[in-house]
């Protein structure tokens, strides 16, 4: 592989990334194959020694989205995260694919089901005590308060538990990829 | 059998790579190509693996880099440690000397 080669195969590996960060690191390697030549080494050698550019910029990028998720805890950063692990590749993040999406699956489930009850408890809050409930309206207005007031707890229990969920994700994706052979293979 | 070792002995270089970096970085402040040399001659480790590390150990606040003006082409960008890195360093030493202590006592009781 020319190091021509190489540099186009790590930018198209890249894509997606800030354009600072992909230049950032593209420089990076440029110096790494001057000073090499420098050092009297043929590109091949050089590229050789390098690794493979993809895996490479697959590190590179997941590093990039662990990195966003640690810094910012919203949703996009979440599925940054979880895309960085997902494009490592490894094969036990596949076989847990179907587990993750279940868990994913269930916890919006139940985000739906808390907004829910949350407007439930709103309407009969509301609405309660015109409509000549049992136990009279202040028993409509005091349950509709408690609905709402119970919604919210538990809406905030699982926010805590769906960071924790990919916090947990984040550490075992990079437990995993600094185990993964290819990086460190000489001839990658 | 063989598989296993493999497994081992790469798994023990992935995980010393970064103390190996901050133990460089530490006797003097220094540029990836030849952190990047030293690493690969010395254990056997594929050059690429030092530049998603350095830009891990820089975004963890471990080192930070500084461009030098060379005679020949443009500036060369060094690390060097940070407090954060140097505390870092000690730490990993220590629990790494215990370690090897530790793993040395049993395999020398099982020779």
């Amino acid at each position: 592989m020319t190091r021509a080669d190489f540099m186009a195969r790590l930018r198209s590996g890249l894509a997606g990334l800030p354009a600072a960060t992909i230049e950032d690191i593209a420089a990076d390697y440029e110096t790494h194959f001057a000073d090499a030549q420098a050092a009297g080494r043929s590109e091949q050698e050089v590229a050789d020694a390098l690794g493979a550019p993809g895996r490479l910029a697959r590190e590179l990028r997941a590093e990039a989205g662990l990195k966003k998720w640690e810094e910012q805890k919203n949703p996009s950063a979440a599925a940054a995260a979880i895309f960085a692990v997902l494009g490592l590749g490894a094969i036990d993040i596949i076989v847990l694919l179907p587990i993750l999406m279940g868990v994913l699956g269930a916890m919006f489930g139940f985000f739906v089901a808390v907004i829910a009850v949350f407007f439930a408890g709103g309407v009969v809050f509301a609405a309660g005590p015109f409509a000549d409930p049992p136990g009279g309206p202040v028993t409509a207005i005091l349950g509709g308060l408690g609905m709402m007031a119970i919604a919210t707890s538990i809406g905030a229990l699982l926010t805590l538990a769906t960071i924790g969920l990919v916090n947990a994700l984040v550490w075992y994706a990079r437990l995993h990829y600094r185990l993964l052979k290819p990086a460190i293979d000489p001839q990658g | 059998m063989e598989i296993v070792t493999e497994t081992i002995e790469i798994q023990l270089k992935k995980g010393v790579l970064a103390l190996c970096v901050l133990a460089l970085l530490s006797r003097a402040d220094s540029y990836a190509y030849e952190i990047a040399s030293r690493l690969a001659k010395d254990i056997d480790m594929g050059e690429g693996t030092i530049y998603p590390l350095m830009r891990r150990l820089q975004a963890d606040g471990l080192v930070e880099t500084y461009l030098v003006e060379s005679q020949s082409g443009p500036p060369r960008k060094y690390y060097r440690l940070t407090d954060a890195g140097r505390g870092s360093f000690t730490q990993q030493k220590t629990e790494w000397a215990a370690f090897t202590r530790a793993v040395n006592d049993i395999l020398g009781a099982g020779a």
